[in-house]
């Protein structure tokens, strides 16, 4: 037998090189726009008014970021953002638990039927009910509030979903030892079985947070006055002119700052996206 | 501490769908008692009842003077171990062992101790900081275990605690269990459907069979006198041998069996007059069947597998008439599939098993 053959390692995808060259290109793609936009932040605004083709050549300043702190109110809407996405993560963790505890655990009547209901939720569309959000919004003078903005994201029936099948899958051997342990239902809900469910509010929590940061639709709405404005819809209105040919370099500055915060909650908490979106496929 | 618990007429029923029927039991206080059956006999579905995880659709049940049926499962004084063990997985050992004390309100320092106490006697001291995902099935299984006593139950309900367990551990398991419960002399009920553990731990075995108990009794008598054919044929290994029988003739004690495979028996028996051949079987076990040397007259057995176990062999065959007996014979056998080997029957160890499957023992038994 021939001693020149290496051993087949099924890891080593690597070695498979038109999937190298594919995997490459598609992230060259990915990065662009992002590579575009950190380029434009750091470049004067008057030499890019002559043309972006400038992004690739010297000189690059951070005047763009310099000048957020003096002449923009993106601090304010910076703020406004955080309150939002962390009130809307908050009640969602919550509101989503106690629902999913109660879908998974208790016996009342109709809780088949609640329970559809909610996934409604996943089927209808924002645009569908905007309309009648906003007016009942108005009625009760919630907009241009914190939670106006907040309320609508608070109602997850992904949250929801997601809770109730992660509450379903822990055995009920625990509850049951718990209950023979005197535990009152209330005890056993949070501090036996809400602390099992960690892994699910981490994922729920930051699929919440970075939806609520980027969140456009509802804050274009709801937030008709500038000091209420979350830093997507306080970007979109610092555009000045047609085709933003002025301050393209201001406006790409707030927009890598807009980023900042999502890029931090991804760094910190990627273990926990990527078992999200494999879904627990194994194990 | 101790305490008898009382089984009276319960019933379970989900919907239309019967479970247990009319169950009345006593347990004393200390007693070892195990619920032996097959699956879906309803064994775990009373321990559960016992344990307030159920509800009893008929009956009462009682701990000590106290029905505890009307009561929620921490307030019946019961603690239970369970086939999964059901630690909290977020919670260390010690956590694990303190979590039912401190619902009850019981002082830090007496938690700790019971916590100590209790490890030590598990010898699971070094291990009270890890969280049960570092623990290896025999320590999880030890600490379920002690998580029960720390309670001071009146009563420990085991269902099914070594079923995860390896086979050597499980043995080492047995052992150490039998040796707690003489240590603690706590009421004790185990259930499992496996029947060395059942042997081996009982002081007393309930088998359970078709929605109800089909015989309680203590290891020796479930094995040497069941009660029914179905007891017969469910504990022991090899299964009971059964015959068909085709007369029953004689009169005083001393009667002629009449079989196919077998031929004519004598064996001394005290039959009621309702008793009939038909549908009647004659049941002995492999270990009163004996091998006979070469040469010697008796029943003829074409043996098809022979299973060597070391100190043992098992011959697996036919009678004349097709009908499949079960032969032990010691280690050294040599007996191989195709020999036709002799046999002959301990007739003092047979039992009549009537059309209904009630047993009926030879007097020499």
């Amino acid at each position: 037998m021939s001693t020149d053959q290496t051993t087949y390692r099924p890891e080593a995808l690597t070695g498979n090189r038109t999937l190298l060259a594919i995997a490459i290109v598609f992230s060259v793609v990915m990065m662009a726009p992002v590579a575009w936009l950190v380029g434009l932040s750091i470049k004067d605004n008057k030499e890019l008014m002559l043309g972006t083709e400038s992004v690739f050549a010297l000189p690059y300043t951070l005047v763009n970021y310099v000048n957020i702190l003096y002449s923009s109110q993106a601090f304010g809407w910076f703020f406004n953002s955080l309150v939002v996405a962390i009130g809307q993560t908050t009640g969602v963790l919550i509101l989503a638990s106690l629902a999913g505890y109660a879908f998974a655990r208790l016996e009342f009547p109709f809780r088949r039927t609640i329970f559809v209901i909610v996934l409604f939720g996943l089927a209808v569309p924002e645009q569908a009910v905007i309309i009648a959000r906003h007016q009942m919004f108005n009625w009760f003078g919630l907009h241009n509030s914190y939670i106006g903005l907040m309320l609508p994201g608070m109602s997850s029936a992904f949250g929801v979903f997601l809770m109730t099948q992660f509450f379903k899958a822990i055995p009920k051997e625990i509850d049951e030892a718990a209950l023979l342990d005197n535990a009152s239902p209330l005890r056993i809900f949070w501090k036996v079985l809400l602390p099992l469910t960690l892994p699910a509010q981490a994922t729920l929590g930051i699929f919440t947070f970075l939806h609520a940061w980027n969140d456009y639709w509802w804050p274009l709405i709801s937030a008709t006055r500038k000091e209420m404005f979350t830093l997507t819809i306080g970007i979109a209105s610092s555009q000045t002119n047609f085709a933003q040919s002025e301050g393209l370099g201001f406006l790409s500055a707030q927009a890598v700052f807009a980023s900042l915060p999502v890029l931090i909650v991804y760094v910190i908490f990627q273990r926990h996206i990527v078992t999200a979106v494999s879904g627990g496929a194994v194990k | 501490m101790s305490a008898t618990i009382e089984i009276t007429n319960v019933s379970k029923r989900y919907g239309a769908l019967s479970v247990l029927d009319d169950i009345s039991l006593s347990v004393k206080a200390g007693e070892f008692v195990v619920f032996l059956g097959p699956s879906g006999c309803g064994k775990s579905t009373l321990l559960r009842m016992i344990a307030g995880l159920e509800d009893v659709t008929a009956g009462t049940i009682s701990v000590g003077d106290q029905r505890v049926d009307t009561l929620p499962p921490g307030k019946r004084g019961v603690a239970m171990v369970f086939q999964s063990y059901a630690l909290y997985p977020h919670m260390t050992v010690a956590q694990n062992m303190s979590f039912g004390l401190e619902n009850i309100g019981l002082p830090k320092g007496e938690i700790e101790g019971r916590v100590q106490q209790a490890a030590a006697t598990l010898e699971i001291a070094h291990l009270l900081d890890r969280k049960p995902a570092k623990l290896s099935g025999g320590q999880r299984q030890r600490v379920a275990i002690g998580r029960a006593i720390v309670k001071e139950p009146k009563a420990f309900l085991f269902d099914e605690p070594l079923s995860n367990l390896d086979a050597a551990l499980r043995g080492r398991t047995r052992l150490e269990l039998a040796q707690l419960h003489a240590r603690l002399g706590s009421t004790m009920i185990f259930v499992t459907h496996d029947q060395v553990e059942a042997m081996t731990l009982a002081d007393r075995i309930v088998i359970m069979h078709n929605r109800g108990i089909e015989q309680v009794g203590t290891p020796m008598e479930i094995y040497r006198r069941p009660a029914s054919r179905f007891v017969a044929g469910f504990v022991g290994s090899p299964a009971m041998n059964f015959v068909p029988l085709k007369s029953v003739t004689g009169n005083g004690r001393t009667l002629t069996i009449g079989t196919d495979g077998l031929g004519d028996i004598s064996a001394a028996f005290q039959l009621p007059s309702s008793f009939t051949p038909e549908g009647a079987s004659l049941g002995i076990r492999a270990e009163d069947v004996s091998v006979l040397p070469d040469g010697q007259g008796g029943i003829a057995l074409k043996a098809e597998v022979v299973e060597r176990l070391g100190d043992r062999t098992l011959i697996y065959g036919h009678l004349a008439d097709g009908t499949k007996l079960t032969a032990e014979t010691d280690g050294r056998s040599e007996a191989r599939g195709g020999d036709t080997l002799q046999l002959v029957l301990d007739t003092t160890a047979i039992h009549l098993f009537d059309a209904a499957g009630i047993a009926h023992h030879s007097e020499g038994e």
